[in-house]
């Protein structure tokens, strides 16, 4: 069931075409990921789907509401993590969320919000006070005080270091478990892989593909990269190759020394026909690995850019 | 719901308010230091001092006419004679130069028309102090040529000061009741800085992705504002009456409407400042420099009346000369409903704030998305 229908959506400022052309659906309790370069329009067409920007074109539909007539409503369904976590610093955790609660109609008690996020023995600490990694975590908590069926967070781990994003990770998954539908924007590819179940890649203000982070990768060409570097000198490497540009799935090689990299369609086949020819020889091979397909090959296949984090 | 809203609104700017040291320091601190500085400087430091003048008189051949216009000096309660003799001019004027006294008198050196010489240091030219002794002695000196010319005087002076305030209002009052209005009034121009910080960091972007009203949140802002306006009232005067001797005749009800009709018009001043800057130092930059020209131009620290009269046209038009003078109404004339001054004062308050506002209101619906964004 379908709990956000966004449709042919459409935002100019000025001469600046920011999102031309944008649909999608968000199925109840999926995460549904937005990723794309900067500037793509991700964070206009968040703001349009949040209310904050009245769309030029296109429709938005939470199930039968829409922003036009059921504003009050729709807040209330909602919560939203901006990209600028923007708290009171000088209220502490705890007043931070109890303030917010009083905004809405129904809420999740603040001690359960506390323990989601992990800040239950800093509640009385200043907003100020907090690092980057908890100052995150609490904006998260304040899109969830009106226990929200539907939470976006707008790059929620931008700027935070591993352990951190982790965390956030875990609350993330957390909502997942709990039947609540999130919509995801990060700039990590990882991340977008590892939480989504859907991904929505966007460039230059369109929908350029929509799938599963899975399917989405299995739609690449199946050429893989296979690395090899020998523990017996260029000599033994120069040989290998020779012999792999042979194999009729090898599409192309490149050495450097004693390193050896190889794409072929059928890493297996090459691989054992490479093996062979080494044993014989009696070359020692220090490394192998076959590089595993990610959603960064896929933006990269489909818009063409390289991905900065 | 409206109701527990506005509370949780009001406690979180309550909270703010107070935890933020810089609020205590500008809205409090400041205007007491300052305010204590100007009672020092000016005011001579309380209690009631007395005009004093030091002068040295030469005497450089002693006649009996110099000898009769030095005992009627001597006689002249305001002047204090240096040693109580005559020095020589020399000595007199390295006195002058040095600045040990405000004035050096020469006397005549021969009997008969000659001139009585008046000698200050060029520093002090056009000081209050060289102005009142030039003109105590020139009045001396017309005594002396009726007396001598055997003229009866036919006018005297009886001077008696008198005032609109039920007692006499001295510096002390004027100053501080002048204090509280610049305090309040920098309180509404620099507080609407929170606006552009909090326009800055997204919160007001975030508050409205909530159901809050943002009225509630702004009116709640407001009445904190307020309640800091109250405790700046507050302070001020017990140092002012404690610490400076100054006299409060208050009169609450015209005292309540200059408080409002300030903390409205210097609060639509800050929102309309707020309106059109960026950042917080273009808003500070912009209320810093409003706040110093009316500090000076709208009778704070001495009357309107001193400035140069061409000058005289600016205080008329200013809201802070207005709401000085309805604080003073309030504080120490203890008067001002009834008078008609006072409510075309507040007219023009009004008018200012409602015209800040009107364009503030426009500019912020104008830039709503870039203000957001």
């Amino acid at each position: 069931m379908p709990v956000l229908e966004v449709s042919h959506l459409k935002k100019s400022f000025g001469a600046v075409h920011a999102v031309e052309d944008i649909s999608f659906t968000v199925e109840a309790g999926e995460i549904f990921t937005i990723i794309g370069p900067n500037g793509a329009g991700k964070t206009t067409t968040l703001e349009m789907i949040e209310g904050l920007l009245p769309p030029d074109e296109g429709d938005i539909a939470f199930g039968a509401k829409k922003w036009s007539r059921n504003e009050e409503a729709i807040k209330n369904d909602i919560g939203v993590q901006p990209q600028s976590s923007a708290l009171f610093d000088l209220l502490t955790v705890e007043e931070n969320l109890k303030l917010f609660a009083t905004f809405y109609d129904k809420s999740r008690p603040v001690a359960d919000i506390l323990e989601m996020i992990n800040l239950t023995e800093h509640k009385n600490r200043h907003v100020k006070k907090l690092s980057g990694g908890q100052k995150q975590r609490l904006a998260i908590g304040l899109a969830m005080v009106n226990d929200p069926d539907i939470i976006f967070l707008d790059e929620p781990t931008t700027g935070l270091d591993p352990q951190a994003r982790r965390n956030i990770w875990d609350i993330i998954l957390r909502l997942k478990q709990l039947g609540k539908t999130t919509i995801l924007t990060t700039h990590y590819m990882e991340e977008a892989e590892k939480l989504s179940d859907r991904v929505c890649i966007v460039d230059q203000g369109k929908v350029v593909t929509l799938d599963t982070p899975s399917a989405l990768i299995d739609r690449l060409t199946k050429e893989r990269e296979v690395r090899l570097s020998f523990l017996d000198g260029e000599q033994a490497a120069i040989e290998t190759e020779a012999i792999a540009q042979r194999h009729p799935a090898v599409v192309r090689t490149v050495r450097e020394g004693a390193a050896l990299q190889i794409w072929t369609t059928q890493p297996e086949d090459t691989l054992y026909e490479l093996f062979g020819y080494t044993k014989d020889r009696g070359y020692r091979v220090e490394q192998i690995s076959i590089r595993e397909l990610s959603l960064e090959d896929v933006f990269i296949a489909f818009t063409g850019k390289e991905w900065r984090d | 719901m409206a109701a527990k809203q506005f509370g949780a609104m009001f406690g979180a700017h309550l909270k703010m308010m107070f935890r933020e040291k810089q609020v205590w320091f500008w809205s409090v601190f400041f205007p007491v230091i300052l305010m204590v500085l100007f009672m020092i400087i000016f005011g001579g430091g309380g209690g009631s001092s007395e005009f004093k003048a030091k002068i040295a008189v030469v005497d450089a051949s002693p006649n009996v006419s110099s000898g009769m216009l030095l005992e009627q000096i001597k006689s002249i309660p305001i002047f204090e004679l240096t040693e109580g003799e005559p020095v020589t001019l020399e000595a007199g004027q390295t006195l002058v130069e040095e600045k040990e006294i405000d004035a050096l008198i020469v006397l005549p050196e021969v009997e008969g028309t000659s001139e009585v010489g008046l000698i200050v240091n060029r520093e002090n030219e056009g000081g209050a102090t060289t102005q009142a002794i030039s003109s105590i002695m020139s009045n001396f000196v017309q005594q002396a040529n009726l007396a001598i010319a055997g003229v009866p005087p036919t006018y005297t002076l009886e001077l008696e000061s008198i005032t609109t305030a039920s007692e006499d209002t001295s510096y002390s009052d004027f100053l501080l009741t002048g204090m509280i209005g610049l305090s309040i009034a920098q309180g509404g121009l620099f507080g609407m800085g929170d606006l552009v910080d909090m326009r800055k960091r997204g919160l007001l972007k975030r508050l409205r992705m909530t159901p809050a009203r943002m009225g509630l949140f702004g009116l709640s802002s407001m009445l904190v504002r307020l309640m800091l306006g109250i405790i700046q009232i507050t302070i001020l005067a017990l140092v002012g009456v404690y610490g400076f001797g100054a006299t409060l005749h208050i009169n609450l009800l015209s005292l309540s409407v200059a408080f409002f009709a300030g903390a409205l018009v210097f609060n639509a001043m800050g929102y309309l400042f707020s309106s059109f800057s960026k950042t917080m130092e273009a808003y500070m930059g912009m209320a810093n420099i409003t706040s110093m020209l009316m500090m000076f131009l709208s009778g704070i620290f001495f009357p309107v009346a001193n400035l140069p009269e061409w000058l005289q046209v600016v205080p008329k038009v200013l809201p802070l000369s207005y709401f000085v003078e309805g604080m003073r109404d309030g504080l120490i004339y203890a008067e001002g409903i009834a008078s008609s001054s006072f409510w075309i004062g507040m007219a023009i308050m009004a008018a200012w704030g409602i015209v800040c506002f009107l364009i503030a209101a426009r500019l912020y619906k104008s830039q709503s998305i870039a203000a957001t964004r």
